[in-house]
């Protein structure tokens, strides 16, 4: 039998981490998955705290400076793991009044990216706070994870923006192209969703099959029992589209993730970035 | 670029500060080593600042720290007193080129064969080399020598239960510089024993022949040396694993152990390695990066700009007390006191480590006795597992054996004398199908039970002979067979 695939939440201690989890707990019943909140703790092992700098060895320095650091080491991961699982608990309430089905917590050691590529085979869709613990800090726009993660990972990434709101309308920022295409067709694929009504946004330069893509996707939701509004918007589409999801009061922008160049991204910037980066509103990044 | 960023500036202030320490420390001891080279402490002093600012960007193991090392230099006096400076300098950067060449072949993956009694030898014959290049500056010489040697242990030791906050062998040694030149007690001093560096080092082409003659001279001395180096690197790489808990990369280490040898070659330095003692007080000072190994050369050399006239009035009993510290801290304490608990051969092969690493002065030849002497007990040990088992059959016509085991050179001899070849027998069946055999000798002890047999006229069957001696197939043939797990047990 398949495994039930997953929405996997990943929260860390930041105001982001009640807002994923709304997100999370909204997609869970939505799609009637199973959800999973996940801590990542980051040991740091890099970083030290000493304060002897006596640098006198003495009889069995290496064996005392081995279990005096095993020892530290093992006071400071019990007090991490105990706040992290006295957190996660406090989640998994949330999500649960939330109506979330089925909610596990799980705690990791490691870093963020290798652990999320580690899940990528159970996962269905990845929620992800756009700033977290380190955004207090380093004042950039999005988590310095997101974009490395979304580049890896080979599955629909929401990124979510601000406090929960239920979406009750999305937008799908379209080309024409194969990655577009496939964004439709995943959303398609969810009749679940099919409350919400969908806007799909074509711009860019003027394009003379614009028509056509956008008949095919019109085409596509309709026979899935979407309700569909279709538009053409020449123009900058960074723009544009932001634009649009202010008009159109969409909640949920939907789009086509980074190229797989990055050689290419980092010569031309990539779309995706700035989309992400303009956009208010949560997002769903999907790739091929 | 994460892993830049981890490496380099995780930890800065630590680093730096844990830099500051090594450097303090690697002072005495590189003047001490090149002592025991026989060279002027300058070629010390530029080995250790170039190969700890190049190891920092080239190593594998960010927070070891590499400098010149009292192991490497006890190889080199022959070569020293016997050709002369230039030489050494040639053989240092051959012995860079050879570490270079084992790290792209993983000769390091050969350290599996070194076991943790040889470790445990190599680092406690390397204390003891240590302390014992010390005892030149503690016989027959005057009495204040002795006391000053005491009271810098004693502060050493004794600081570090006041405060940690300044590095206590620092202090030992201004206290009794500062005192000794006061006073004006006549003792030795480091510009005794040398030039000490006034400048930077600057490029210097060994000037040398580049003829056969050269290699020859210098090709025995640079294999011991890369062989040693890396030993003491791959060890300490270990050990520096195992306090932060982290992994290393060997094969880079290699690699990056001989860049930096190249470069000291080349700058005026002689030949080094990682340091077990200075790696250990980097880590407990707080170093974990790459920055630590970089600031630790490059504080070793602003301080001696410094500091040059003021290094050169330090007295050498304060550098043997720092020296003895650091002996006593790389010695395995515990080794001694698990001699009893331990097994016989374990101790017995750590014991022979040291003897042989004390008495030749070279360590490649001690832990080359530890590991040949580790497999001889290795396998006088599997040679045991061997059972033989017989019962008459076909009402006394027949003798069925039944062998159980492992079968292989040193266990052969045992095999054969199993058999009883004065019986009087029409019929042999020799069961081999849950033996192993792992070599020639085996094979040929079983042609030799066959051919005893047959003299006797005795008929001879041996059965499952295909299943036993699979594990002759040096790549062993799993697929058909057993999981690597079963090999050693019976079929």
């Amino acid at each position: 039998m398949l495994k039930q695939r997953k929405i996997l939440a990943c929260v860390d201690q930041s105001p982001y981490a009640d807002y994923v989890a709304d997100y999370a707990a909204w997609a869970a019943r939505k799609l009637t998955l199973p959800l999973e909140l996940l801590h990542i703790i980051d040991r740091h092992q890099e970083i030290s705290v000493s304060t002897d700098h006596s640098g006198a060895i003495g009889v069995d320095a290496q064996e005392n400076l081995l279990n005096q650091l095993t020892e530290e080491e093992g006071t400071r991961t019990r007090q991490v793991r105990e706040r992290g699982r006295v957190f996660l608990n406090g989640l998994r309430q949330r999500c649960e009044a939330n109506e979330a089905i089925s909610v596990d917590t799980r705690q990791r050691y490691g870093q963020l990216l290798g652990t999320l590529e580690e899940q990528q085979q159970d996962v269905a869709l990845y929620v992800l706070g756009r700033r977290g613990e380190s955004a207090e800090r380093t004042r950039r726009d999005l988590g310095r994870h997101v974009e490395m993660i979304s580049r890896q990972v080979r599955r629909p990434i929401l990124t979510v923006a601000g406090e929960f709101v239920e979406p009750r309308s999305a937008l799908i920022a379209y080309d024409g192209k194969r990655m577009t295409r496939r964004c439709v067709e995943l959303i398609a694929q969810n009749p679940a969703l099919n409350d919400i009504p969908v806007h799909v946004i074509m711009s860019g330069k003027l394009a003379t099959d614009a028509d056509k893509h956008l008949q095919w996707a019109r085409n596509t939701l309709n026979t899935a029992g979407f309700t569909v509004e279709t538009a053409y918007l020449p123009g900058d589409p960074e723009q544009e589209i932001t634009r649009a999801i202010g008009e159109r009061q969409a909640d949920l922008l939907v789009m086509g993730a980074y190229s797989r160049s990055p050689l290419r991204s980092l010569i031309l910037g990539s779309r995706t970035n700035d989309l992400l980066r303009a956009s208010q509103v949560p997002t769903v990044t999907i790739h091929l | 670029m994460n892993t830049i960023r981890q490496e380099w500036f995780s930890n800065i202030r630590s680093d730096l500060l844990a830099g500051l320490v090594v450097a303090l420390a690697l002072i005495p001891e590189a003047i001490a080593f090149s002592i025991i080279a026989g060279v002027d402490p300058k070629v010390g002093l530029y080995a250790s600042f170039c190969i700890a600012v190049v190891i920092a960007f080239t190593g594998g193991r960010p927070g070891m720290i590499s400098a010149a090392t009292g192991a490497m230099a006890l190889l080199m006096v022959t070569l020293v007193k016997d050709h002369g400076l230039e030489y050494l300098f040639a053989a240092t950067v051959l012995t860079g080129v050879l570490q270079i060449i084992a790290g792209w072949i993983r000769l390091g993956e050969l350290m599996r064969f070194v076991s943790r009694s040889v470790v445990t030898g190599f680092v406690n014959a390397l204390a003891i080399l240590i302390f014992m290049a010390q005892l030149p500056e503690l016989i027959d010489v005057p009495w204040p020598v002795y006391v000053m040697t005491a009271a810098g242990l004693g502060i050493i030791y004794g600081l570090p239960l006041l405060t940690k906050a300044v590095p206590s062998p620092l202090i030992a040694i201004i206290v009794l510089t500062v005192i000794s030149v006061t006073v004006g007690i006549d003792v030795r001093t480091v510009g005794d024993m040398g030039d000490l560096p006034t400048t930077p080092p600057v490029l210097l082409v060994p000037n040398l022949p580049l003829t056969l003659e050269t290699l020859s001279v210098i090709f025995p001395y640079s294999l011991t040396l890369m062989v040693v180096g890396l030993l003491e690197s791959l060890m300490t790489a270990t050990i520096v694993d195992d306090l932060t808990d982290t992994n290393s990369d060997k094969s880079r280490e290699c690699v990056g152990q001989g860049v930096a040898n190249i470069a000291s070659g080349f700058m005026g330095g002689m030949a080094g390695c990682a340091m077990i003692g200075q790696s250990v007080i980097n880590i407990k000072s707080g170093g974990r990066g790459r920055l630590s190994t970089l600031s630790a050369g490059i504080f070793l050399l602003a301080l001696l700009m410094f500091l040059g006239d003021w290094v050169s009035r330090i007295p050498m009993a304060a550098l043997v007390a720092v020296m003895i510290m650091v002996s006593v801290g790389t010695f395995n304490w515990d080794s001694i006191r698990n001699l009893r608990s331990h097994p016989a051969s374990s101790s017995m092969v750590m014991i022979v480590t040291v003897m042989v690493t004390v008495s030749t002065h070279d360590l490649a030849q001690g832990v080359l006795s530890g590991v040949l002497l580790s497999g001889f007990f290795f396998a006088h040990k599997v040679g045991r597992i061997l059972s033989i088992s017989s019962r008459s059959e076909d009402e006394g016509r027949t003798r069925n054996y039944t062998i159980l085991g492992q079968v292989f050179f040193a266990s052969a001899d045992r095999f054969v004398q199993s058999f009883d070849f004065q019986e009087v027998i029409e019929a042999v069946r020799i069961d081999v199908s849950r033996a192993h055999f792992w070599d020639i000798t085996a094979v040929s002890a079983l042609d030799k039970v066959v051919m005893k047999f047959r003299r006797e006229g005795t008929e001879v069957e041996v059965l499952g002979l295909n299943e036993a001696s699979a594990t002759m197939v040096d790549r062993f043939a799993l697929h058909d067979k057993d999981e690597p797990a079963d090999l050693l047990l019976p079929h």
